[in-house]
């Protein structure tokens, strides 16, 4: 892989990239920009560097691809313990091969660290079902501004020994330190997975579905509905994909149970499509390249439907989790192909300011996941503040008084 | 430490909270000296009973202007001391705050004050076909802000996760008076996950004055199984079999001999006497599939030699046998007049070899000690019988408590699963994290409670206030 001595973190560089080995080379890194009040940037695989406000001044990438050794994997114990810096497309690999899974959808696995998943907290539609890094990470060990290594959890499943650090590192976007090790509960690969998809031409109707599924007596591993687009008579559809991950007997039995349901209750869907075992996933691939703007939000899942209007109505391209998260982006060069929309900046200033006072409504915050960095100096890019921001600013003056981690970036720092 | 009634501070609470809020009289204080960890007592200097938030920060506000330290408590079934009042000062009892103020099913939390008892919010909402999942075996009388102090486990946490896993939010008083709401209904926090540290804080980053908890639904069908053991080691190698094949029950518990035979006087079940281990093992799901996997576990049971399995027969007998595992501590009561209860963690696949331990240590000390566990968590509860009026008895208790954790955390395991540090552990957070570690935890606390007289020497050897109470002794518990 290619190994440039300097980095561009959204837009502020070139910054020079150092590429510790071990944890120990981490700290010692920290330990001398702590010295000096230089920054620290952890990067792991550079797929969400533009996540986040800008830089607020120049200092050092710490790469952590270099850390990606297993440190024990009791596979009979159902956990594992992993340098931060290990691809999340090896870590699938590696616990697929004793039938455990991580069931945490991270677009770009190949390029995608574990601790760089953690510390952005993505997640992906399976989250219906199996939840978020927050209900897998039990055990964390990070450099804290110090340069010392620092650990809390342990590796074993259930623990309350001390305060649960995990929680706070995850979603941190490396703010508090910068994470070395983790370990993780894994779950037993399902012994068969069954997915349903289909397409809804009106948004009415896949809002219905959505209700049917609220309310279904089948427990699905996934829900996800996404607006199609194309060249076809219908420019514009729903594709909705659930999925079941448990028992053959119980896969077959919920995909008839949800096309009962759902013609019960007079939802108007056609085309649909099945997918069996061994893996009938669909699951959120590359992220695309195109240089977009994207917004997301977790709400409760009753505002799927406005939302779901809102989205349609602006000719948004909208992707939405059943748990209650949605996403949504437009191009802002023309991509050449197919009818689909592109905003300059004051036009996404307006859908902002539209959309937050709707997802307000349900107690959501609309997010700014990736836009031009020029962008970032009007837009808002954390949304509104959130009612604890001083507490979460007292939290941060306490572990990082210096504010060597990823200064300017995260939520404290835009109010 | 002598309990000294401040004039200025009894008056000022009688003023904010009324005199029926609040108790002075050393025989009313004598209820809340401990809680089910007995062996450590204090009185507070007072106990108030907010029925409020805004009542919860006026207390708070009062003891800073007073320099009076305070603590929080639930129902006070902390089997750790987690409510014990170390220095005197303003205990802030909460179970007053019982209010349910919302329930939405369609977006399926709830928002309930703390002094809600556990197993009431789950009756509220078992016939609309949801419970709160975690389920502590004390949870006909702790309520949810313990819960989420603590963060309280259960048997069904296996599967369902503990309560930090059901904790979508808080509304906390903080020490110094402000009250702040963390995280909310639609679960995705903007910035740091507060939520998620200030549950499991036992009480040190303030009090809660509202949580929202998430709701689950109920499992659609149930199967309860029961496997009777002629060996420990035969049941303690089913467990890890089942983990794993890549099982995950509902619950997985195990009942040794000793606690057996108590249960069996207490509930006449019909457990067979010389058994010498008895599991409960339980998967829930849809009912497609469900016998299946029943009987894959049924399977692996009589692979590792159980003497006899079986389903419960009926809802009836499925009650009962959850009723003996829940009120197994109860039933104990019948063997000896005190108990030592502990709540070590180790990898599953380290069960048979906790079990044996146990027994070595058992033979060392000459002591009776029963089990009585969550066993698919690696969640052990091992309950030493003795008589604490014999000195000798209770050395030997300590001592014996002390090398059972030892060994779980050489065995890469943890001292709490789900009771906490309290004031119990206080020895063991040395042993088990790194003084960068344990300084980087009380840095944290300085962010919610810099001057520590919110739930003072709680958790950290060194988390300062006025300690003045004998060296944590370990549990005598109920």
């Amino acid at each position: 892989m290619e190994q440039s001595e300097t980095i561009t973190i959204d837009g502020v560089g070139p910054m020079p990239v150092v590429r510790p080995a071990t944890a120990a080379e981490v700290a010692d890194v920290v330990r001398r920009c702590a010295a000096d009040g230089t920054a620290v940037y952890p990067v792991g695989g550079g797929t969400m560097l533009d996540y986040g406000l800008p830089p607020a001044r120049p200092g050092v990438a710490v790469e952590l691809r270099a850390l990606d050794r297993v440190i024990d994997f009791p596979a009979r114990d159902m956990t594992i313990t992993v340098e931060a810096g290990i691809t999340v497309a090896r870590l699938a690999e590696i616990t697929r091969a004793e039938g455990l899974h991580l069931p945490i959808d991270v677009p770009d696995p190949d390029r995608a660290t574990l601790g760089g998943a953690i510390a952005c907290n993505v997640s992906g539609p399976r989250r219906y079902g199996y939840g978020t890094f927050r209900d897998y990470v039990l055990g964390i060990t990070t450099i804290n501004d110090r340069g010392e290594l620092v650990s809390a959890g342990g590796r074993v499943v259930k623990n309350v020994a001390g305060y649960d650090l995990m929680k706070l590192h995850t979603g941190a976007l490396g703010t508090l330190g910068v994470i070395t090790q983790v370990t993780l509960r894994l779950r037993p690969v399902a012994e068969y997975e069954g997915r349903i998809e289909f397409t809804c031409y009106d948004t009415d109707s896949m809002v219905q579905a959505l209700e049917v599924l609220h309310s279904s007596e089948t427990k699905p591993a996934m829900i996800w509905a996404e607006i199609g687009r194309g060249d076809h008579i219908a420019k514009r559809w729903w594709t909705v994909r659930i999925r079941y991950e448990t028992n053959k007997d119980a896969v077959e039995w919920q995909l008839e149970q949800i096309q009962k349901e759902l013609t019960a209750a007079g939802v108007k869907y056609s085309g649909v499509e099945f997918a069996r075992s061994p893996d009938a996933g669909v699951r959120p691939g590359q992220r695309s390249s195109d240089l977009k703007f994207v917004f997301g939000t977790g709400l409760r899942p009753s505002g799927l439907a406005s939302i779901s209007h809102w989205g349609w109505n602006n000719e948004a391209v909208l992707s939405i989790w059943g748990s209650g998260y949605v996403w949504g982006s437009y191009h802002i060069t023309d991509p050449g192909r197919w009818n689909e929309s592109i905003v300059t900046e004051s036009q996404a200033k307006t859908i902002l300011s539209e959309l937050t006072d709707m997802a307000a409504e349900y107690d959501g915050n609309v997010i700014i996941k990736r836009c031009p960095p020029e962008w970032k100096k009007s837009l808002p890019v954390w949304g509104r503040p959130p009612a604890d921001l001083a507490l979460q600013k007292a939290v941060k003056r306490a572990l990082d008084p210096n504010n060597i981690f990823n200064p300017g970036r995260f939520v404290t720092d835009a109010f | 430490m002598a309990a000294v009634v401040t004039d200025p501070l009894t008056t000022r609470l009688r003023s904010l909270l009324g005199s029926g809020g609040v108790i002075t009289a050393p025989s009313e204080l004598a209820v809340y000296e401990c809680d089910a960890f007995t062996i450590a007592k204090n009185r507070p200097s007072v106990v108030a009973f907010p029925t409020t938030a805004e009542q919860v920060a006026a207390i708070v506000k009062l003891c800073n202007e007073l320099d009076v330290p305070f603590v929080p408590r639930g129902a006070g079934t902390s089997l750790a001391g987690g409510t014990l009042p170390v220095g005197g000062g303003v205990m802030i009892a909460l179970t007053r705050m019982k209010k349910v103020h919302e329930v939405n099913l369609r977006d399926r939390y709830a928002i309930v004050e703390p002094g809600v008892v556990n197993l009431q919010l789950t009756n509220l909402l078992k016939p609309h076909g949801y419970h709160f999942a975690p389920d502590p075996s004390s949870q006909g009388a702790s309520t949810v802000g313990g819960n989420a102090a603590t963060n309280a486990g259960g048997p069904h946490t296996l599967k369902y996760g503990v309560t930090v896993d059901h904790v979508l939010g808080v509304e906390i008083v903080l020490p110094d008076g402000s009250i702040v709401r963390t995280g909310g209904p639609a679960g995705d926090p903007t910035g740091y996950d507060l939520t998620g540290v200030i549950v499991g804080a036992e009480g040190t980053f303030g009090v809660v004055t509202k949580i929202w908890v998430r709701l689950t639904p109920l499992p659609p069908a149930v199967r309860t199984m029961l496997g009777i053991f002629n060996s420990i080691d035969d049941a303690t190698n089913t467990i890890s079999a089942i983990i794993a094949a890549g099982i995950i029950p509902a619950a997985l518990e195990m009942i040794d001999n000793t606690i057996l035979q108590a249960v069996e006087a207490a509930f006449h079940f019909g457990f067979p006497l010389d058994a010498e281990a008895v599991l409960i093992m339980e998967v829930d799901g849809l009912e497609a599939g469900l016998d299946r996997e029943a009987e894959r576990v049924m399977e692996i049971a009589r692979q590792h030699g159980v003497r006899e399995v079986r389903q419960a027969k009926s809802e009836a007998e499925r009650v009962l046998l959850w009723k003996c595992r829940k009120q197994a501590f109860g039933a104990l009561g019948r063997l000896a007049s005190s108990l030592c209860t502990q709540d070590g963690v180790v990898p599953r696949t380290k069960l048979p070899h906790m079990l044996h331990f146990m027994r070595e240590v058992e033979k060392k000390y000459r002591l009776r000690i029963g089990n009585v566990f969550h066993a698919g968590d690696g969640n052990i509860h091992p309950v030493i019988l003795f008589d604490e009026r014999d000195a000798d008895q209770v050395r030997r208790v300590l001592e014996a408590s002390t090398e059972i954790l030892d060994e779980c955390i050489r065995c890469g395991g943890s001292v709490t699963g789900e009771h906490g540090i309290g004031v119990e552990k206080l020895d063991f957070m040395p042993k088990l994290f790194t003084p960068a570690d344990l300084e980087q935890m009380l840095r944290l606390r300085g962010a919610f409670n810099p001057e520590g007289r919110c739930s003072p020497s709680k958790m950290f050897p060194t988390a300062g206030g006025c300690i003045e109470h004998t060296r944590p002794a370990r549990g005598v518990a109920v």
